[in-house]
């Protein structure tokens, strides 16, 4: 008779479940790729704060992470993503997206080089299979390093103060999208997912704790705080990144056809390379280009004070063109800002006269409002401490 | 005194469908009679008691296909329908490990990556394609299938929406359509998983209740009709009717009755009256005759026309159709009364997934060989089966700390091979016996004191499920489900509206379009066409809107 | 340089690779067939063993495509044979297109039925036969798109057939199109020698048992043109040696004994094949007859999409086909048959029943105790094949599995020969003891003499899931393969496998109408 492991059932601890569970005040949890994560600590509201004004450290264990090594590892990458995995230097993290043979996105995270012979692909989506099928026939190995390596998100103004504290100097000069081996078993890379100034850490599920402790021991004076998605998503959206499974559908994802979207529709038109030879969906890109975007996603602007996730999208108040996929409130601009998707050309030749509808409760009681819509080209949020190298102390 | 009496219409069968059928009618102000052969009613929709404090789904055992269309509009949960999804399920294997499918998606993605990493993903992209595939069909189990010779408006315009609903589907979705609508469940599976067990864990419902293997093509449809039902939404899941699958057609019953109907019970047809063309009634067995300008059989096709019409009464071509309509005996059944819960030491405490569905074939090459046997007219020597025990969520199925074990066992043969001959005659308590412990054997590999807690239990072989329910072979599809009987080829190419060469005649059983299983979908749907046939269409809800 | 430079590269000779540079190059354009091995003909071709000439791997052509005979001028000399169901009580039944009779004259008494059976597949088959002169329709952009309607030309040809067949028979067709073999014959035959021959028919190079639905289309397949089998005169290589003909006449370069290492692309455009010796061929289109993952393989892979990549890995290719070549000093005396009836094309496929236990153990990597053999002995009708006085018997022995339970070794090929005689013997006691020479072709030995997949006869296996527009793969079927300028022009893609040419006529014109070629 055979040992059996069996699995457990419902959500498990991440590694650093050890030091949130006594932050948590809120008791609000989630679930994130089956591990337990945070939805909010303490309070959104400052939570939310601290990352804008201090420092804070929000648990990434959960990200999906592989490890894709060997004498093809970069003919691999290149196979997989859009973009011209050969530009991204070693030492340096992309931001990438992968799309199926018909130019729909699969997922979009972040491409970590060590070097050409290897690779970390961080992402939301379960990516195994789709790795090993993309390395077929290529002398590559594929490695899933999703249990072994935890993660913690360090961001916000304070964030390089605190790193400098806890004894990692050795990142001052860390430009954006930068990535090192600070000490052995600890990299730190300048990402992150509010657009301020930020870093990632990650270590070896056994060195989880420790680099928790050490970072929370020198983070007191700069207002270190645990934080929850929910402040996160808020600097998300201000940020004006987008989300999968939010602002566009995993197309390996979704049950219903036509879901799917392309990066140039999503926005990152710039980020398909169509002159670096074959990628998967090349062709079918090419083909979309040619006969234009179907959808665009776009940044709004929203009249009013009230949040408008999910209202629908209208031109000259009747026609139904759309609807907003990730709508918030944005605290640091006081904006009642968006992502919204448009059916074409809506949002691309067509960009007044839209109104979004809203529905709000006022003390129980329901009512529907029509507001103005305005497009945005950039970002809500935009500060050049989030850039500047060596970064500022505050 | 031969009894006679003149209705609007007679169901000859008490199953689901032809009290769905009924019902219908009863509710559109038809004067309707079912007669049933039976001293109950259900047809293979029902729950016995055949040993004191112990209920038995004896045959159909577990609940997903009815239409919910049916059961709102029918109302079926005011007369005490209630169904119950359940939770998981189990492959067990000789060496102490198992495979679990468990609700829960995170267990699941663990539960997978214990037995491959890779496969874990897999599972997503084949339940993806899966339910893609669902989400295509279910518009067509509650319409009529077109027939493409005809260009009546009405066959024209299914055809339109069949291709209209392809349309959306793209070039490549309408591809992997047509492939996946031919394919094997086996070769399907491979090039989804790796591991075996995961593979043979999921392939049985591409086999149940069918004369196919798992590498015999089509068999990918068989498992698309097991997952396109849904308990309240959730495609694809699975429940208990409280009570037993009884509960449904008892429930069919009340609605039918508060409608007026009228059922008469141990009345068996013995011939479906047809004057110049023309059904005029049925004569019972008993003696008794009634007249009606509408007869609807919910008897399979073969029993129909081949045991209870006269032939002169048929086009010579129709009866040779019906003749060759494949409706093979493949499965057997066990139920089983226990003393207690049966022991499964492969399980932790507490595992949720023995609520489920759970089976002791390990690969795809056991199951095809199960299949081998079969052929030659032997119960598979390494069968597969599909194993439950409603007790542990219906406490109605037993008496408290005790329980009731449902077990459904692919394949058995109609014609048992005993010593060169092939008969179902070859049936007897020796034989019955021999198989059951056969799979008793295989029930140890999960459950090593399974021998220790039977009470009672009842072998169904496809020859006892023939003569007490009177399903052709004991085939569970009243047909199997291969694409030259599916659509417009279910039952005959020509009559597959439920419509006969009989004026006023009616197939409304699981011979007809869209098939078997306990979806009362052929039921409904024949319905609509007899109404439509008298002028009261109206009355009845168009489901397909 | 200006010899190395085409209009097109062929990769094969075999039959479609030759028929897809002839009709290429009558339409003007250079073409260049490279092949491999070291002589032409792929699986049609001749051997010699022990001083005959034999039919090294196909042996009878029955599927050759009219169309492309004609177009070519193929000229070969073939005589139509009977074919001969063997029957263990020695019933033998003799069956000449829609005529079957007892080998000694007796009335059979299925005749009449089997007559309106053949007659019905046979005018089924013709139907079915129309979407072989084409690229598969196209699902592209839906079904309801003015392009796409012309594309559905072919299917509307097909229906307004099927409306002329008359309301019956079109039920019929929409029946049993997708049925199985088994169940068609034995609802209109008893099981027998007759029922066997039509159920071994259906499945002769099917990794498929007659019980599987399908394999009615299968049958079809085969009787899409005609139905008539023949033996070539002067041996397979002949046919080899007609289509080289054909094409060498329209100009076209064949060389053999070619080492392609790479293809040269460039901007997802092909520009030439690069060979081992470092040479260059430039062509604006490459055209293969290989199977379709060595086709992505000479490519490289990383030109496809991972979905394409993927799909092509699933292909399902088992062959389950040897190859058994005899040399005889005499002619074995067959129990029952005339000399005329024993030069005929011989079944060993006693029942429908027996056929589909044939299959069982092939699944499991087995081979059957009593192996389903088609047998020709073409030195009755063709004297100058073999020396005076000594015979050939080419036997093709059905569910012969590639992976063999514990590898093809020289004993497992001795031991599949000795079967083969086993069951001959069976039929004519003693052949055992006329053989000179003998010769076994494993579906592995296929593969490696003629690169197809999996010893595949059809390189892919010609079931539901893999014919029309899904073959060899959804969104693969229009002979375009990815890399612009690529196609597969052989048994792999649509209508597929059988010394037939049509492949190669289809890719060759679908080329010209994509104006790849300048």
């Amino acid at each position: 008779m055979v040992k059996v492991n069996h699995v457990p059932m419902g959500l498990i601890e991440t590694p650093f479940h050890a030091r949130l569970e006594p932050l948590s005040r809120a008791k609000s949890w989630t679930g994130w790729a089956g591990f337990i994560s945070p939805l909010v600590l303490d309070t959104v509201e400052f939570e939310y704060f601290a990352i804008r004004n201090q420092t804070t450290l929000f648990d990434i264990s959960p990200m999906h992470k592989y490890r894709v090594t060997g004498p093809d590892a970069a003919a691999v990458m290149n196979r997989l993503v859009t973009r011209d995995v050969t530009k991204i230097a070693d030492g340096r993290v992309g931001y990438v997206m992968w799309c199926d043979e018909e130019g729909m996105l699969i997922d979009d995270g972040t491409l970590f080089r060590f070097s050409a012979t290897d690779f970390r692909l961080c992402c939301q989506e379960p990516m195994l299979t789709w790795l090993l099928d993309t390395a077929w026939g290529f002398d590559a190995q594929v490695l899933d390093e999703s249990d072994a390596i935890a993660g913690l998100s360090l961001q916000g103004p304070t964030s390089w103060s605190l790193l400098q504290d806890a004894g990692f100097a050795a990142a001052q000069n860390m430009k954006p999208f930068d990535w090192r081996e600070v000490e052995p078993d600890i990299w730190i890379s300048r990402t992150g997912f509010t657009g301020d100034l930020g870093y990632e850490l990650w270590v070896p599920k056994a060195k989880a704790l420790d680099l928790w402790d050490r970072l929370w021991a020198a983070g007191d004076h700069w207002g270190v705080r645990a934080i929850g998605f929910e402040a996160l998503n808020l600097c998300r959206i201000e940020a004006g990144f987008v989300a999968a499974g939010v602002d566009f559908q995993p197309v390996h994802a979704v049950m219903r056809l036509h879901r799917g979207r392309t990066p140039i529709e999503l926005g990152f038109g710039k980020m398909v390379h169509f002159d670096k030879g074959h990628f998967n969906g090349r062709r079918a890109l090419l083909q979309h280009r040619e006969a234009g975007a179907r959808y665009t996603l776009a940044k709004i602007d929203i009249a009013g004070f009230k949040p408008a996730n999910g209202a629908l999208i209208y031109h000259r108040k009747k026609k139904e063109v759309g609807f907003v996929t990730s709508g918030v409130w944005s605290p640091t601009t006081k904006r009642n800002i968006a992502l919204a998707e448009l059916k074409a050309p809506y949002g691309i030749e067509i960009k007044d006269d839209l109104w979004a509808e809203i529905y709000v409760n006022e003390e129980g009681r329901w009512d529907k409002r029509l507001v103005p819509v305005t497009l945005q080209d950039k970002p809500f949020f935009i500060n050049q401490r989030a850039r500047a190298t060596p970064p500022h102390p505050f | 005194m031969a009894k006679h009496d003149t209705y609007d219409a007679i169901v000859a069968g008490a199953g689901h469908n032809g009290l769905t059928t009924a019902c219908y009618l009863a509710k559109a102000g038809l004067k309707t009679l079912v007669v049933e052969k039976n001293d109950w009613i259900g047809g293979a929709a029902v729950s016995r008691s055949l040993i004191d404090g112990w209920t038995y789904s004896n045959c159909s055992y577990v609940c997903s296909l009815l239409r919910r269309e049916i059961v709102r509009d029918l109302e079926l949960p005011r007369f005490g329908l209630q169904v119950i999804p359940y939770e998981g399920g189990a492959t067990f294997t000789p060496e102490g490990d198992y495979f679990a499918y468990m609700s829960d998606h995170d267990a699941l993605r663990r539960e997978l990556a214990r037995h491959s990493p890779r496969d874990a993903d897999a599972y997503d992209r084949f339940s993806q394609a899966v339910i893609r595939q669902c989400r295509f069909i279910r518009p067509f189990l509650l319409r009529n299938a077109p027939d493409p010779t005809s260009l009546r408006p009405r066959d024209l315009s299914e055809l339109l929406f069949l291709v209209k609903q392809a349309h959306g589907l793209g070039a490549k979705e309408l591809g992997e359509t047509l492939r996946f609508w031919t394919m094997s469940i086996g070769d399907f599976l491979d090039s989804y998983f790796e591991s075996d067990l995961v593979k043979a864990h999921i392939a049985g419902a591409g086999i149940i209740g069918t004369g196919l293997g798992v590498y015999s093509p089509g068999t990918a449809y068989v498992l698309l009709h097991h997952y396109m039902g849904d308990v309240d939404g959730a495609i694809g899941a699975w429940g208990f009717a409280r009570g037993g699958m009884g509960a449904i057609s008892n429930a069919l019953g009340a609605a039918f009755e508060e409608a007026g109907g009228e059922i008469i019970k141990g009345a068996g047809v013995d011939q479906f009256l047809v004057r110049n063309g023309k059904v005029t009634g049925v004569a019972l067995e008993n003696g008794d005759e009634y007249h009606a300008p509408i007869v609807a059989s919910n008897m399979d096709v073969k029993r129909t026309f081949l045991q209870h019409t006269d032939r002169a009464a048929l086009p010579s071509a129709f009866t040779k159709a019906v003749e060759r309509f494949k409706i093979r005996g493949s499965s057997a059944k066990l139920n089983i009364a226990l003393d207690r819960l049966p022991s499964f030491p492969a399980a932790p405490k507490g595992a949720t997934f023995l609520r489920g569905d759970m089976h002791c074939s390990t690969t795809l090459n056991e199951l095809e060989r199960a299949y081998d046997d079969w052929k030659d007219g032997r119960w598979s020597q390494d069968p597969y089966f599909d194993m439950l025990i409603p007790s542990q969520i219906d406490p109605t199925m037993a008496p408290p700390g005790k329980h009731m074990m449902t077990v459904f066992v692919q394949y058995a043969p109609y014609d048992l091979e005993v010593d060169g001959v092939r008969s179902g005659e070859n049936w007897n308590d020796a034989t019955r016996k021999a198989m059951a412990d056969c799979v008793l054997d295989k029930i140890a590999v999960a459950c090593p004191d399974i021998r220790e807690r039977v009470v009672h239990a009842e072998v169904r072989t496809p020859w006892d499920i023939e003569r007490e329910v009177g399903l052709t072979e004991g085939n569970i599809f009243q047909g199997e489900l291969t694409f030259d009987q599916l659509l417009f080829n279910r039952p005959v190419p020509g009559y597959a509206q439920y419509d006969t060469p009989i004026r006023g005649m009616y197939i409304v059983g699981s011979s007809a379009h869209p098939g078997g299983g306990v979806m009362a979908a052929p039921g409904a749907n024949a319905a609509r066409e007899i109404l439509r046939n008298i002028g009261k269409g109206k009355s009845m809800p168009d489901f397909a809107a | 340089m200006t010899d190395n430079r085409f209009d097109a590269v062929v990769i094969g000779a075999g039959h479609n690779g030759l028929t897809a540079a002839a009709t290429l190059a009558q339409q003007g354009k250079s073409v260049c067939v490279l092949e491999r091995a070291d002589r032409i003909g792929g699986m049609s071709r001749s051997a010699d063993l022990g001083g005959a000439t034999l039919p090294e791997m196909a042996h009878l052509l029955y599927n050759l495509n009219p169309g492309v005979a004609k177009s070519l001028g193929l000229k070969i000399a073939s005589r139509a044979l009977p074919t001969v169901a063997l029957c263990p009580a020695q019933q033998h039944v003799v069956i000449q297109g829609k005529t079957a009779q007892y080998a000694n004259g007796d009335a059979h008494p299925d005749a009449a039925a089997y007559a309106a059976l053949y007659q019905r597949l046979k005018t089924f088959a013709a139907l079915l036969g129309q979407l072989a002169e084409g690229a598969p329709p196209a699902l592209a952009g839906g079904m309801l798109n003015a392009k796409t309607l012309q594309e559905m030309m072919a299917l509307g040809k097909l229906g307004l057939g099927l409306k002329r067949l008359g309301k019956v028979e079109m039920r019929e067709f929409l029946r049993v199109i997708l049925s199985n073999a088994y169940d068609l014959i034995l609802d209109e035959l008893s099981d027998g020698p007759l029922a066997g021959a039509l159920a071994a028919d259906a499945v002769r190079g099917a990794y498929a048992g007659p019980r599987s639905p399908g394999t009615v289309f299968s049958l079809m397949y085969r009787l899409g043109n005609g139905g008539d089998v023949t033996l070539p005169i002067g041996g397979m290589g002949a046919v080899a040696a007609a289509f080289a003909d054909a094409a060498t006449k329209q100009g076209v370069q064949i060389r053999t004994d070619v080492d392609i290492a790479s293809l040269v692309i460039a901007n997802d455009r092909v520009q030439g094949v690069l060979l081992s010796d470092g040479t260059t061929i430039h062509a604006d289109a490459v055209l293969s007859s290989a199977g379709a993952m060595q086709t992505m393989q000479i490519a490289g892979i990383a030109h496809f999409d991972v979905e394409a990549t993927r799909r092509m890995r699933h292909l399902r290719n088992k062959g389950t086909t040897a190859k058994v070549n005899l040399v005889l000093r005499n002619l074995p005396a067959f129990t029952g048959l005339t000399r005329e009836q024993t030069a005929g094309r011989l079944l060993v496929a006693p029942s429908a029943v027996a056929v589909e236990r044939a299959f069982n153990p092939a699944k499991y990597g087995g081979i059957s105790k009593s192996p389903l053999i088609e047998a020709v002995i073409p030195t009755l009708t063709d004297t100058t094949l073999a020396p005076d006085g000594t015979h050939i018997l080419s036997a093709i022995v059905s569910y012969v599995p590639h992976g063999l339970e514990g590898g093809w070794t020289d004993a497992a090929r001795a031991d599949l020969l000795d079967r083969v005689v086993q069951t001959l013997e069976a039929y004519a006691p003693g052949i055992g003891e006329l053989i000179t020479h003998s010769q076994v072709l494993s579906p592995a030995d296929i593969e490696t003499m003629t690169g197809a997949p999996g010893g595949h006869w059809h390189h892919a296996e010609m079931g539901i899931d893999q014919i029309l527009t899904v073959r060899p793969a959804n969104l693969m079927a229009r002979y375009a393969f990815g890399v612009g300028g690529l196609y597969l022009c052989g048994a792999s893609a649509h209508p597929g496998g059988d010394v037939m040419g049509a492949a190669g006529r289809n890719a060759a014109m679908q080329v010209i109408k994509d104006g790849v070629l300048r």
